[in-house]
This record gives structure tokens, sequence and C-alpha cells, in this order.
């Protein structure tokens, strides 16, 4: 089991809702990881996030934040950020997110130690495959941001030498790659 | 004097489900449900290569990932007539049972049993009493005396520590909470142990999916989980001996668990039986497919209608007319232009949106219909089901849980009382036990044949000129799935999803019969109309998934549910 997790969360389908995803294919490309460390595009896993937080020592989460502040601008939250305010209620299986998986850990005693948020103010969560210019622009940087605060928390993370990218999967949303047919040409 | 209660959480996920009752003498005499987002994400696939129309789907939702993926590959295997491996059926349907016992296990613990335990309760629980009550139903080695005191002084320090953490916002000491306190503090330490079991059948899905949540193995005509036992980077034999012992455990933890724990909390909560029927016409489609072509499977489907177990039409195959054929979707209540009622082929999705009008327009959501009826799909549809064809592990299960919550309750419960909120959770827990059976079934079925040297996985699809119509058929844990897909020339044309929650969660039609979850609250008892926890009983029993798809994080906010009581 690893004991760093670095997971992008968003919809790819829902424009700079795929920013999370994004970071997490950008930070790939451009750095390598030690055994310990997983990165993972996570999706919208709402309660089924808690299996990836069980027991880590340090969770990055990569994710557009709601904050009063203009689009693309970025924000690192702490653990202690996070839990700060009450969950919510609870209506359907979405409804508990980061905050309701760390908090349900926690009374188990088994919530991860460290929690880093890279987060980024979206400008338009609609149905689209693309990021805006503001978070397309922020793409970078945040990858770069997830590669200082793994370093800071003495995880192993190092910059990819340039040819050594082949085996970063292709961004099979954005353009238009065949995925169904890659599947069946590796048979 | 009536009032009216809007429970309209606002989450950090844009779009949700809203839910209004009208209370009358401490009674509800009338709901109504409304989505409050958008899904026309269909669209998305216009004009795109049918082989990687699941890749898409299964981002529709980031909870029910693979049972779009499932469906979506079934719509357009059903569109070119391809059949499709035997150990591609095997491999689909292990994934397709892990899911839902991941799913059903998660809802009862996770999102539902709070509805019925009081944690703060449980603080005034003799742990000894608690193991000896435990001792006396179920042989499960997690429920020793040492473990309920450990549970207990950990919720001690949270509550004296002035911070309830995830149990903040809860109805705690609400007069509807009725348990003692043993069973209180019973709940809360299976509800720690959940956790483990949630993650053990997810790496039942990572194994055999590569990955999970959003699983890579599938294609159009099989799966791409290549077979060599002995070959370390196929599935090979260690790799099949790990998902069988994982089965195992969460299969141990259903029976003396889960099983105990809805029969145990069920029975003291009796008068649930009486509440929340609403629709009792039912749906469910057949799935776990035994041959190549989905004509033979190991749970049945059909259509139950005013609850008579005794009449039932029959869903047979993958291509089931009567299915095919009977589908529509209505928009009368629904913000989308026009009146119509159509079949989801024929469908263009056209959004409109007026201000909320309970009378004209009120949701998002689609009102889908079976031959111009409303239909109750999930579980509970799942089991009557079954029960009415003779399905031999459901009638078993149904059995032992009316039987077992019988003698606690010390009434006689026959099945009847299923047609109710806490018969929607009983079903959950009876589809999670016959479904960790089969799932060893099905691994059984997938070893022997491979046993046999049978390593075929795939069928190459071929794309035909001109226009095919397919759907695609799952009953995925939150009830009847499908996708429907109009392909010309190789591309896609037309895509429609009708989703589990559409069915349940979808406004009155032009006829204006009530959807399921307004039907279902009508009569439901309402103690205090500022803390509705009656309302929340009767929609969660249902495992609502409507607020799909999108994810922000809200660090800053500070934000509550709100409960409006007019």
């Amino acid at each position: 089991m690893a004991r760093t997790y670095v997971l992008g969360l968003g919809n790819v389908l829902m424009g700079d809702d795929g920013f999370g995803p994004s970071v997490v294919r950008a930070f790939l490309q451009r750095y390598v990881v030690g055994p310990d460390v997983e990165v993972i595009d996570l999706g919208t896993p709402g309660l089924d996030l808690t299996p990836w937080l069980t027991d880590a020592h340090h969770v990055v989460f990569v994710d557009t934040v709601k904050a009063d502040l203009p689009a693309g601008t970025m924000k690192i939250y702490d653990k202690a950020d996070l839990t700060r305010h009450a969950p919510f209620a609870r209506i359907g299986p979405h409804d508990p997110g980061v905050k309701e998986c760390v908090l349900t850990l926690e009374f188990a005693g088994r919530a991860p130690a460290h929690i880093t948020i890279v987060g980024v103010v979206p400008s338009s969560c609609q149905m689209s495959l693309d990021l805006s210019p503001a978070l397309a622009a922020a793409v970078s940087p945040a990858a770069d941001a997830v590669a200082r605060v793994l370093a800071e928390h003495g995880d192993d993370v190092r910059p990819r030498t340039s040819d050594a990218v082949g085996d970063v999967d292709a961004p099979w949303w954005q353009p238009v790659t065949p995925a169904g047919s890659l599947a069946t040409s590796q048979l | 004097m009536s009032t009216h209660i809007t429970v309209d959480p606002i989450t950090r996920i844009e779009g949700h489900l809203r839910i209004d009752v009208e209370v009358d003498g401490g009674v509800v005499k009338k709901a109504w449900s409304s989505g409050q987002m958008f899904r026309g994400i269909e669209r998305i696939l216009e004009g795109r290569d049918p082989r990687e129309a699941w890749v898409f789907t299964q981002r529709f939702c980031g909870v029910c990932t693979t049972v779009h993926a499932i469906a979506s590959v079934r719509a357009v295997e059903n569109a070119l007539k391809l059949e499709i491996p035997k150990n591609a059926q095997y491999i689909r349907n292990l994934i397709i049972a892990a899911h839902a016992m991941h799913d059903h296990i998660v809802h009862f613990y996770q999102l539902s049993a709070l509805d019925w335990v009081d944690v703060t309760s449980a603080l005034k629980a003799d742990p000894a009493k608690t193991a000896a009550l435990a001792a006396s139903i179920s042989d499960w080695p997690g429920n020793s005396r040492q473990q309920f005191e450990q549970v207990k002084g950990r919720l001690a320090k949270f509550v004296e520590g002035g911070q309830l953490g995830i149990f903040t916002n809860g109805y705690w000491g609400h007069p509807a909470m009725k348990l003692s306190p043993e069973v209180n503090l019973l709940a809360v330490s299976h509800y720690l142990q959940a956790l483990d079991y949630q993650r053990k059948v997810n790496q039942v899905v990572a194994i055999l999916g590569s990955k999970t949540p959003n699983i890579q193995n599938l294609a159009v005509g099989g799966v791409a989980n290549a077979i060599n036992l002995d070959n370390q980077a196929t599935l090979n034999m260690q790799k099949l001996y790990e998902v069988k012992s994982l089965l195992d455990s969460v299969q141990q933890f259903i029976e003396q668990v889960y099983f105990v724990d809805v029969c145990a909390i069920g029975a003291m909560y009796a008068d649930w039986l009486k509440h929340g029927s609403g629709v009792t016409n039912y749906l469910s489609v057949p799935d776990l497919p035994l041959d190549s072509k989905g004509t033979q499977f190991d749970f049945p489907g059909g259509t139950i209608f005013n609850g008579d177990l005794a009449k039932i039409t029959p869903i047979t195959s993958f291509e089931d007319e009567y299915f095919r054929k009977n589908v529509s979707e209505s928009i009368a209540h629904s913000w989308y232009d026009g009146e119509w009622q159509k079949h989801p082929w024929e469908e263009e999705t056209v959004p409109k949106y007026t201000p909320y009008d309970a009378n004209k327009k009120y949701s998002w959501i689609k009102s889908p219909r079976i031959d111009g009826k409303v239909m109750q799909v999930g579980p509970l549809a799942q089991v009557l089901v079954g029960f009415a064809q003779g399905h031999e592990p459901t009638k078993r299960w149904a059995a032992k849980t009316l039987e077992t919550a019988g003698k606690v309750a010390g009434a006689q419960l026959t099945p009847a009382v299923l047609h109710s909120t806490l018969g929607r959770h009983a079903a959950r827990m009876i589809r999670c036990a016959v479904i960790s059976e089969l799932a060893q079934k099905h691994w059984q079925l997938l070893a022997e044949n491979i046993g046999k040297g049978d390593v075929a996985i795939f069928n190459e699809p071929v794309f035909p000129k001109g226009e095919q119509q397919g759907f695609g058929f799952h009953e995925a844990p939150r009830g009847t799935l499908s996708h429907w897909v109009v392909i010309e020339d190789g591309k896609i044309k037309n895509y429609q999803a009708v989703v589990p929650s559409t069915w349940n969660a979808g406004p009155r039609d032009a006829q204006d019969q009530a959807g399921p979850y307004e039907a279902s609250l009508v009569g439901n008892p309402i103690a205090d109309p500022e803390r509705p926890l009656e309302v929340l009983r009767t929609v969660h029993s249902f495992d609502p998934c409507i607020a799909c798809a999108i994810h922000t994080v809200d660090v800053e906010g500070n934000e509550i549910a709100r409960v409006k009581a007019l």
C-alpha cells in the first residue's frame, strides 16, 4: 500500500471541474514518483474516496475550490482548514465529499496524518471537455505545487527526463481518442 | 393549518435533489421531488465512435461509474447483434457483483443508518450488555466487549472534545429515534468496521477492472483482461485467488453483520413497515448473463403492477421486445421544451428552464414510464420480481429476513410488509446477500471455463453502413439502468441514458401520476417540521443518486442543509 496519494478530483466532462484530472496528467508528464507515492485521477467519487485515505500518511487532493476569488486563483489548504467547519447533512451518495470522508476516518482513528489541498477557483463547470483559459493556465503551476508539497513532506518526487513520458496515459477525453479501440488493440 | 417543508440541501455539488412536502396534522399530505441540475450529458457523445462511448459514460456519475460502462457496451453490442465470449460475461458479472455489494454496504452504514441510529445515545450503552446482545444474534468475531468499550471510549473523547466531527448536524435526540443505547453502540461499531469491507470489495473491482473507480478493462465485444494463468501481467491464478479470498471475506460480513443489523434495527422500527409504500408497480431487468448472447440469466427480470406478486410480465433477454417497446419518458413537468412523452430513441434534449412551479414545471428529471405507468425500481423491485418468479436464493433470503426480524419484533411478518420504507432497506440487504452468493458462483464459472482451456475474451465489433439502433440494460444497485443508442455510419447519432434515480425521483407526468419518491412520502408522520427526519428516512431508503458529476471542495464556507418550514 502506498504511503502517499495524489488524487485528482473532478469531472472531465464538466469544463473546469476537470481541473484535478488534468493536473494529474500534467504532473505525471513532468515528474516521476517513488513506489510509495500513487498518483490517480479519481473522478467524482463521493464516499468511494475512503479506500484511498484509510491509514495513509499524506494525501494531496487536486480539486476546484469554492472561494470568493478570481477564477484561476490557486489556494493551498491543510487538514485543519478542511475539517474546521461542520460537515453537511447527507442526502445522496455524492453529498459526503472529501471533508466527510476525512471526518469519518478521523472518528475511526484512521485518517491520513497529513492532507494538502491544491485548489483552484473555477470559472465555469458546464458541460465541456475543455478548461477555461484561466484554468488551463493554472494546470502547470498546480502540477509544480503538487511536486513541491510532496518534497516538503519527504516524499520521493523527481523531475522527469524529457523523453520518458511514453507511459503516461493519453488524455482520452480530448482530443477524440478511440479509447475503446485502444483497449482492443492491446489484445 | 398545513405546513410546507422544503428540504433543499446546499452542498458543494452544483445540482441536487430538492424535496417539498405539505404537512397537515403531523402527516405528509402531498410531496414533490425535484432534480436541480440539468443532466443532458449524453449530448457529449454525439458524433463519437461507439466503441469509446463507455469511457465517457462512466464519467456521467462518480459513484455509479462501472454501471454506465456496462450499460453502454451492452447497448452498442445490441445494436450490432454482437455476442461476447463467456469469460467476458463472467468477468463483467464479477465486477457488477462487487460494485453492487460495495454500494449496498456503503449505503446502509455510511449514508442511511444514521437516520435510525442515534450516535450520542451510544454513550449511555453498557458494552458488556451490547456484547451479550450481539452474541445472541450473530457469530461475528468483531462483536467483543473490548471492541465495544473501545468504540464507546472513542465516541466519548469526541464528544468531550466539544466536537462531533462527522456526526455534527445529525438529528440526535430526535423523538423519532427509538433504539436502545446498546443497539446504537452496536451499530456505530459496525459503521466503523464497514469501512474495511468497503475497501476489500473495492479491491475486487480494482483487480478485474485494473483501476477503480473508473475501470479500464471493458471493450465493445468483451473485455480486455488477457487470460494466461502463468503470466504475471495478465489475469492469472494468483489474481483469481486474491479475488476469491476478498469475496469470501465480504460475504461473511454481509451474512453475519449487515443481515443481522438490518433485521435487528428494522424490527425495532416496525411501524416503518407501514409507511412509505407509494408506487407498487415494480420494474427489474434480468442480469448476470450466463451465455454469450444474453438469453439466460442468474437474476430474473420483469414487471409487477399494483403489488400483485401473482402476476408477472417477464423480461427475458437482451433483445426483450416488451422492454424495448414500452419504455417512454414524459417531460410534462420537467424543464424541457414541450409536453411530449417519447421513446428514448425518439427523444431530443432541449432544456427550457422556467421558475419552480409545482403545478407546471419543477424538475430537471424526466418521468420514465412502462406502458404509461409509473414504476418503482431498485432493490425492492429486484427482490419482488425475483420472489414472484420463484428465484430460489431471493426467496430463501427474504424468508430468513422476515423470520429473523419477526422474531425480534414479536410479530409474524409477511412479504407484504416489504412495500415500505424499511422494506426497501431489507430488500437491499437481501439483494446484497444473494449477489454475494452469486459472485462466488460466477467466480467458479470463470475458473472452470478457463480450466477447460477457453481463454477467449473479445469478439471484434464491425460497424455496417447505415443506421442501427441498440439498447443495453443493467440492473444496477439503484435499479434498472438502460442506455439507448442510435448509430449512423459507425458514429453515434443519438444517445440516451435512462437512469435508476430518474425512474424513482421523476416528477408527475401528463396524467398527474406522482413519481415513486413523491408517492412514498404521502402518509409519513412528521414529528418536528423543523427537523424532518422522517422525510430523509423515506427518501434515503431509495438510495438517491441525483447530483451526479461535479466536484468542488468547500473549505471556506460553513454550509448546512437548508430546511425551510413555512
